[in-house]
């Protein structure tokens, strides 16, 4: 599996704050990729320095093979850091206009395409001024995609939006990687969102990489077998310590290979078995458990 | 590269139509107006003067040269009316992205070095748009004499007129566009809108005060030196303008001042210019 960015030590101090400290990451090329972690963890500074916005303290950071200050490398990338804003004077397609120009593809960019597949067609000829801050979201990305980059980074793509929008936005991501090769690589709080739409994680604290691993992988540690049964007591018994309740259904700490024999054991018990399925540890559990385990790092003194 | 961001910044500046107007508009078409105003009011009080006296009031005047505009209109170009509101193009075009944080959209793929130049060239074309502007006005300005004064207009233009003109048209595009890069220096350093309109502003202000002959005097400074000269780079664009007027304006300089002058003008381009590149080069954009 190649790998579309690729850190190795990476460090920006601001001051006296540790904003990443020997980030050590590596992001497979295709699918979608989600960078979590709480406020201060580090996520936007990462994105930061992999855009060139801003300069490492220490380490080293590559994008498609090449270092980050290569224009070579940037011009197949699309970007959205945080909320855009743009200039309020120009409407969504002038400013579309305006960033093909930018990237040096003026030409070429299907803007009516971009602002269709966004959802903004209707407000194509409002000026930007009246937008809300989930069009403005919107915008971003149809600026960040315009150009067809092979790797677009997205930091809280779906802030600000609607449920229907940010449904809307889960399925554009979805298909960018699945239908446009795009290796999409975004930061979001909502974690829901990111387990539904993300093929890999990494979870960022305090400028630390603390899990990182494929979205499967991750909520399988912890897995669990569901079974709506009754009655629940007489489950409860056969379990034992492997038992626990789970509103009207019991949960059980069993491997799969274990399940099929558990099944049968209990139907044999006169147990009714309603449904069971396996249940993993969600994305949540597992992002509160690692930034909470983690030690705050120790920040640098000035002298 | 650097065709992209001017094209972009371009596009950018035409659909902000506030600033293209003040900034390009407003200050020439004032004088458009002001200047057929002027020959209506001073019509009618000749007339009233002659018919209190007795005398005709109407009566065709001599020929007026209308190619008399093409200097009038080059000496109007960098006026300070239209530098302060040039001004406010050149803080929106240089500091805007800092406002808008959309550096963070369009510096991903472009230089740097691009993107500052392509800027400038931009503020280079509001320059030529304002003073074309302003030469448009010049002929407003000297048509609506002939008209109102009855004067019949001829166009004659010699080569040396010519020239001068264009001389004189030169020099004021380049003050021009060294006043605008002091307004990028400070928008680079400051990132603030209200700073790069009004710290040129203010250094313009300072040197007329500097310039004053009280101030002058007081301070030793003569006017053809080079102290005074490489201090006020709007001393040394009067300077030059002087020296390559025709007529009676010439005699304003003298030839001694011709070098500083070339001097200062040339170094108030390059060093706010490369000063702003310098830190641009290094500034962290992700954050206003």
């Amino acid at each position: 599996m190649t790998a579309v960015i690729e850190t190795r030590g990476l460090t920006k101090t601001y001051g006296a704050v540790r904003a990443l400290d020997g980030l050590d990451l590596s992001i497979p090329r295709g699918g979608v990729y989600g960078v979590l972690g709480p406020n201060g963890a580090g996520k936007s500074t990462l994105f930061r320095i992999l855009l060139g916005l801003i300069r490492a303290t220490q380490g080293e950071a590559r994008v498609m093979g090449g270092s980050v200050n290569e224009i070579s490398h940037m011009r197949r990338m699309g970007s959205m850091i945080e909320t855009p804003r743009f200039p309020p004077y120009m409407t969504a397609r002038q400013v579309l206009r305006w960033l093909a120009l930018e990237h040096g593809i003026g030409g070429s960019a299907d803007i009516p395409h971009w602002l269709a597949r966004v959802g903004l067609s209707e407000a194509a000829d409002r000026k930007v001024r009246g937008f809300s801050v989930g069009m403005m979201q919107r915008l971003g990305v149809a600026a960040a995609l315009m150009s067809r980059p092979e790797l677009v980074i997205l930091d809280e793509p779906t802030s600000g939006m609607d449920p229907p929008g940010i449904q809307e936005m889960r399925a554009l991501i979805r298909s960018l990687a699945t239908d446009d090769g795009v290796t999409v690589v975004l930061a979001s709080h909502q974690l829901l969102e990111v387990q539904r739409v993300c093929d890999r994680v990494a979870i960022l604290n305090k400028g630390r990489l603390v899990r990182e691993g494929s979205v499967s992988e991750l909520t399988a540690v912890g897995e669990r077998l569901r079974l709506a049964a009754g009655p629940v007591e007489r489950v409860l018994e056969a379990l034992g310590a492997k038992g626990s309740r789970d509103g009207d259904a019991v949960l059980a700490d069993v491997s799969r290979a274990e399940g099929p024999a558990l099944i049968r054991a209990l139907v044999e018990q006169g147990v009714d078995i309603h449904e069971a399925r396996w249940v993993g540890a969600d994305l949540e559990s597992i992002f509160f458990s690692e930034t909470g385990a983690v030690q705050a790092p120790e920040t640098i003194h000035a002298v | 590269m650097l065709f992209d961001a001017l094209a972009a910044e371009t596009h950018r500046l035409l659909r902000n139509r506030l600033t293209v107007f003040w900034s390009v508009v407003f200050v020439p078409l004032m004088f458009a107006v002001g200047g057929v105003i002027y020959h209506l009011v001073n019509k009618a009080q000749g007339d009233a003067a002659a018919a209190a006296a007795g005398l005709p009031t109407t009566g065709a005047g001599s020929p007026l040269n209308l190619a008399e505009f093409l200097t009038f209109g080059a000496n109007q170009t960098a006026n300070g009316a239209l530098m302060t509101f040039m001004l406010i193009a050149a803080a929106t075009v240089y500091a805007g992205d800092y406002r808008w944080e959309t550096w963070r959209l369009i510096s991903a793929r472009n230089t740097r070095t691009a993107l500052i130049l392509g800027k400038v060239g931009t503020m280079k074309l509001m320059a030529v748009a304002a003073s074309v502007a302003m030469l448009v006005a010049a002929f407003v300005y000297y048509l609506a004499q002939a008209l109102v004064f009855e004067r019949p207009p001829t166009f004659s233009l010699g080569a040396a007129e010519a020239g001068d003109a264009a001389l004189i048209w030169l020099l004021s595009f380049v003050r021009m566009v060294q006043y605008g890069l002091v307004a990028l220096l400070t928008a680079v350093v400051t990132r603030s809108l209200l700073a790069a309109l009004f710290v040129p502003w203010a250094l313009g202000f300072g040197q007329s005060i500097l310039g004053a002959p009280p101030v002058m005097m007081l301070l030793k400074l003569h006017p053809d030196g080079w102290p005074a000269q490489l201090l006020m780079p709007g001393l040394a664009y009067d300077t030059l303008k002087s020296l390559v007027s025709p007529g009676a304006a010439r005699v304003m300089s003298t030839e001694a001042a011709l070098w500083p002058a070339l001097a200062s003008l040339a170094l108030w381009c390059v060093v706010p210019l490369g000063l702003a590149l310098l830190l641009f080069r290094r500034q962290d954009l992700s954050k206003e």
